[in-house]
């Protein structure tokens, strides 16, 4: 029973979901909260196999979201047209269903190469040196995006929302949320697997205590390639399905606030707790999307009872004035986050009837 | 063959020798004592050995194998498993899981295979499993499977860690300073579960240790270091007599 339930139930979740949208019952607005949910849990708990399981300090994993973001709009545009940067198609639009999940592994890959980047310096450094390394790195890679006027530049790349429409041709359906449902459900159980294989447990190995690793036959930079290419890869995927969602990319929407924000939702969750981050994950969405609502709200409140002046509007701006908050006050009273490094079924022993993390 | 063969293996740190013309070599099946005071170098031997320093003159072979050029996990693989002076468990895992990753080097299945859950990792998986439970078993450690070892009392966590280093099935176990730490019971028990361990799997032990009443009734044979030169080698007996050992121990005065 247990060797299946977590995949019959995310089966069964990801079903109700995608018949739900396909029936019509779900609006415009809840279908883009839920795809952005699903991004976010592939970012956030991507990053949590590097700063969680494996105790790095990774502060620019939005950098390899650009990547994936890039490549995955770029191989899109390229392969069924639509936008400047080529020219006609490659392939009809007919194709465009089946190209989409090779588009998406294609952008996993090319950020996997791009992790490389980040996982040779760690050799030789950790803590501090390697934040700093990968702040770096999520500098340069949009920094070299930005310049490059072939692939838009800083204005950016669209049109790749026209390659979505066309899917509806071969089959009408929601299919970017189809997508961005199952392959949120790929990535988890993918990292599920990891962190619960003896193999994925090297990288707690690493994390807990780096000598004892490599003594026990642990090959330590092996798993730190290995985590920090699938961790990047991961992400990279979370960057195509982003750009597809939103029909536009831009190299700025990945700088360091998105690094912080992939950051705010791992800490929230707790540090190497798959349940937890992918929980963090979903409050962090919900509240980013509340506060869209609670802001103006807050602000009519306020001028209502004339506790502002009327040239002082509490604008959109403000969010980035909670979020951060957020995180300080998290680190103040609560440093482990929701779980700490437990899982759910730590915290609700009846579920290990269903699920184990062993 | 010798199964440890150090040949005039010499260590430098900057202008500290820290090891001068260091030789020596283990046969199979042999329990051998390495001892000097503070200082003296022994586990800096051992790191040469277990690969973690590359030495800066002289060879060391192990298993007919030159270590040169060797990371730690690849002379782990060659048969060599090795516990610390300060113990280094991972504490944040269970004694089982701790157990369960000193098979990592002879998975046998890769990061596709866990992630797809095929055949070849199930089986993998379960021979772990089974193997864990049954060291655990043998090193009366079962009861204590599901806990963290960091809520372990100190002997218990030198047991785990000695359990750990057999898992990796060793040819040659290298033990620094097992009884640091333990009160006097603790290292009769110790010393009780090294000569069992060595009698049950049939292993060659080199252990660093300072407290005399441990080397002298383990060791076959024993080695004296001080300031990186070896000073003496012999029987535990022929040890304790010597008087360069015991200037070297109890300073000259004492003579």
């Amino acid at each position: 029973m247990q060797r299946y339930s977590i995949n019959v139930g995310f089966f069964l979740l990801a079903l109700t979901l995608i018949g739900a949208a396909y029936a019509g019952l779900l609006d415009n607005y809840t279908l883009t909260v839920l795809m952005f949910m699903g991004i976010n849990i592939i970012f956030a708990s991507s990053l949590n196999l590097v700063n969680g399981y494996m105790g790095e300090f990774s502060c620019g994993h939005a950098g390899f979201m650009c990547v994936g973001a890039y490549v995955g709009a770029l191989l899109s545009l390229a392969l069924f047209g639509g936008g400047k940067p080529f020219g006609p198609p490659l392939l009809p639009p007919e194709l465009a269903v089946f190209f989409f999940p090779l588009v998406l592994i294609a952008a996993g890959l090319v950020s996997a190469l791009f992790g490389l980047l980040v996982a040779l310096p760690s050799f030789h450094t950790r803590g501090d040196y390697l934040a700093i390394i990968t702040i770096a790195a999520n500098y340069i890679i949009i920094s070299v995006i930005e310049n490059i006027d072939a692939i838009g530049g800083p204005r950016g790349l669209s049109g790749m929302k026209k390659n979505i429409n066309a899917m509806s041709d071969f089959f009408e359906a929601p299919w970017m949320f189809i997508w961005v449902i199952l392959v949120t459900f790929v990535c988890v159980i993918i990292l599920y697997r990891l962190v619960t294989s003896t193999c994925g447990k090297g990288v707690s190995a690493v994390c807990q205590n780096e000598v004892a690793a490599e003594i026990m036959g642990v090959d330590t930079n092996r798993v730190k390639i290995m985590a920090f290419m699938l961790s990047s890869g991961l992400a990279g995927v979370s960057g195509a399905l982003y750009a597809h969602v939103y029909g536009y990319v831009n190299a700025q929407s990945f700088n360091i606030l998105k690094s912080t924000e992939g950051m705010v939702m791992v800490y929230l969750g707790g540090m190497g707790s798959l349940s937890g981050v992918v929980m963090a994950a979903v409050a962090f969405t919900l509240l980013v999307e509340g506060l869209r609502f609670a802001i103006p709200a807050l602000n009519g409140v306020l001028h209502d009872l004339s506790l502002l002046p009327a040239s002082f509007e509490v604008s959109q701006v403000w969010k980035w004035v909670i979020i951060p908050l957020i995180l300080i006050l998290l680190m103040q009273f609560r440093p482990e986050g929701l779980l700490g490094n437990r899982e759910l079924t730590h915290v609700f022993p009846r579920l290990k009837k269903w699920v184990s993390f062993k | 063959m010798a199964l440890l063969e150090l040949d005039a293996v010499s260590q430098r740190f900057g202008g500290l020798k820290a090891l001068t013309d260091f030789s020596i070599s283990l046969e199979e099946g042999e329990l051998v004592g390495l001892i000097g005071p503070n200082g003296a170098g022994k586990t800096t031997v051992f790191n040469l050995v277990s690969g973690f320093y590359v030495p800066s003159e002289g060879a060391i072979t192990f298993a007919g194998r030159p270590t040169r050029g060797l990371k730690p996990h690849q002379v782990t693989a060659l048969g060599m498993a090795r516990t610390f002076q300060n113990i280094r468990l991972w504490n944040d895992m269970s004694v089982l899981d701790n157990i369960r990753l000193a098979h990592y080097h002879r998975l046998g299945y890769g990061l596709a295979d866990a992630i797809l859950r095929t055949r070849r990792y199930r089986q993998a998986e379960k021979d772990i499993e089974r193997e864990s439970r049954k060291i655990l078993e043998v090193m009366d450690l079962a009861d204590f499977a599901g806990e963290f070892p960091k809520n372990l009392p100190y002997g218990l966590q030198r047991r785990v860690e000695l359990a750990r280093a057999l898992s990796t099935r060793p040819r040659l176990l290298l033990l620094d300073e097992p009884a640091a730490g333990l009160n006097s019971a603790d290292v009769d028990g110790l010393i009780r579960l090294i000569r069992w361990i060595y009698e049950e799997f049939k292993i060659c032990i080199w252990m660093i240790e300072h407290q005399m009443k441990v080397v002298m009734s383990l060791c076959q044979r024993l080695m004296v270091i001080d300031f990186g030169i070896t000073i003496a080698s012999g029987t535990p007996k022929e040890i304790q007599n010597n008087p360069e050992v015991i200037k070297a121990y109890l300073g000259d005065s004492a003579l």
